[in-house]
């Protein structure tokens, strides 16, 4: 019955990269999320736990795209870049620059 | 002769025809009295030859009862009983629009005085609001309280948006928030500061009831994992996961009537790249340029049975706390299937 992901697996594989792409990227977002993604993701704050995780199954997703649950990363997000692959490249680029994804 | 009749305590299973249905229920607790012999040797106006025979049950033992009455005195009680279910459903949604706290929900508090005021002085440039105009002032009270918030729900996803609006939303990213014409049809968002290109989902969706709108509101916001969300500690930049709950729960099981909806039309077997498409299409439109991409395509919402009213959050206008960003129907996974890639 739940509509999302993290709802229906909460301890699913990439359930974190899929809520928090959803909660700042999705169209439901509110003004100025994706900025306030960003800053999160760059103040590296040792207490987001949230931010960690995320990153880590970012990583993962970018290593491996085939890894991502079929379909559920597209439907929660719903980006035009055309691919969770473009999506995720883009994201990364956006939140840790220059950074090795490996 | 008897022969089982079933939905003593499930009215709902009484359909139209008059004939009642042949169907075996299980109440949870074990208790078997909704399925019950039902007496045919009474005289009876619609009395018809089929005779529905359920064969003794392997799921334990069956209570069953006598039943006293005629095939119609049964279609009678079972009528009233459908209308006294209605009736106290309508009381439960008034009750809870009566006891709407804006607070709770991150709002700003709006007296039950203030609200046909507020409306009227708003109503003008802010068009949206004349949906509530015929409302008692309990729902009128929803309205003012959430048009004085961040949220964009009763803007984009009430019923004053038409079913062209909505089509022309999701087809050419049209943002019925937006009262500027040509902004409008160059895909500015009406609400983002500062302007912007309008997103949508690959579905948009409305509650076309105001009184259904404002009943979906309060009871999403009194539900324990909503009001988690909104009573979440605030911290900057960082925001409650959205929340979806069944469309039945907050509105009955009839609620998902009130719900309508259009779907972009994927391209090939790809929302994806539906989406990319129309990204490009509506960009080109907005510059004057040539677009390159085929025309985006909508197609109504079949049914939303089944679905869910999700809700996002995002921070208060005074960042000290969350508030519902957003609430809107959506229908269930297989109505989008092919909308998952």
């Amino acid at each position: 019955m739940s509509t999302f992901y993290w709802e229906r697996h909460p301890e699913g594989p990439f359930a974190t990269l899929i809520a928090v792409a959803a909660s700042y990227c999705s169209p439901d977002a509110y003004d100025g999320a994706y900025d306030d993604l960003v800053r999160r993701a760059r103040s590296a704050e040792a207490d987001d736990d949230e931010m960690r995780v995320f990153k880590a199954e970012l990583r993962q997703a970018l290593a491996d795209p085939s890894r991502l649950p079929r379909g559920e990363l597209s439907a929660a997000v719903e980006y035009d870049d055309g691919s969770d692959e473009k999506f995720l490249h883009r994201l990364w680029h956006d939140l840790y620059g220059d950074e090795s994804v490996s | 002769m008897m022969f089982w009749e079933a939905g003593a305590a499930h009215p709902g299973l009484l359909v139209s025809d008059g004939f009642l249905r042949v169907a075996r229920t299980e109440p949870a607790g074990g208790d078997t009295c909704g399925v019950r012999w039902v007496r045919d040797d009474v005289p009876d106006r619609d009395a018809r030859s089929e005779r529905h025979v359920l064969a003794a049950g392997d799921a334990g033992v069956a209570r069953a009862c006598a039943e006293p009455r005629s095939r119609a005195e049964y279609a009678a009680d079972m009528r009233q009983r459908a209308v006294l279910s209605q009736e106290r459903e309508a009381a439960a949604a008034d009750a809870a629009v009566r006891r709407f706290d804006p607070r709770r929900a991150g709002l700003p508090e709006v007296s039950i005085a203030d609200p046909a005021a507020y409306l009227d002085a708003h109503q003008a440039e802010r068009p949206w609001l004349t949906a509530a105009g015929g409302c008692s002032p309990e729902v009128q009270r929803v309205f003012a309280a959430l048009d004085q918030g961040g949220g964009h729900a009763h803007i984009r996803h009430e019923g004053w948006v038409t079913e062209e609006m909505s089509e022309r939303r999701v087809a050419y990213l049209e943002d019925p928030a937006q009262i500027d014409p040509a902004k409008r049809s160059s895909g500015i968002d009406g609400v983002r500061t500062p302007e912007g290109p309008h997103r949508c989902r690959e579905t948009t969706s409305r509650i076309g009831n105001p009184d259904a709108f404002a009943v979906a509101f309060v009871r999403g916001v009194e539900h324990p994992t909503v009001k988690a969300a909104l009573d979440m500690a605030f911290t900057p930049g960082r925001i409650p996961r959205p929340v979806s709950l069944s469309i039945a729960d907050l509105l009955g099981p009839d609620g998902h009537r009130h719900c309508t909806g259009w779907r972009l039309q994927p391209v090939g077997d790809s929302m994806a790249v539906a989406r990319e498409h129309r990204a490009a299409w509506v960009d080109a439109r907005a510059h004057g340029r040539h677009p390159d991409a085929p025309e985006p395509k909508a197609q109504p919402v079949g049914t939303f049975a089944g679905g869910t009213i999700v809700f996002a959050f995002g921070p208060t206008r005074a960042r000290d706390g969350y508030e519902v960003v957003t609430m809107y129907p959506r229908p269930p996974r297989d109505e989008r299937q092919g909308g998952s890639r």
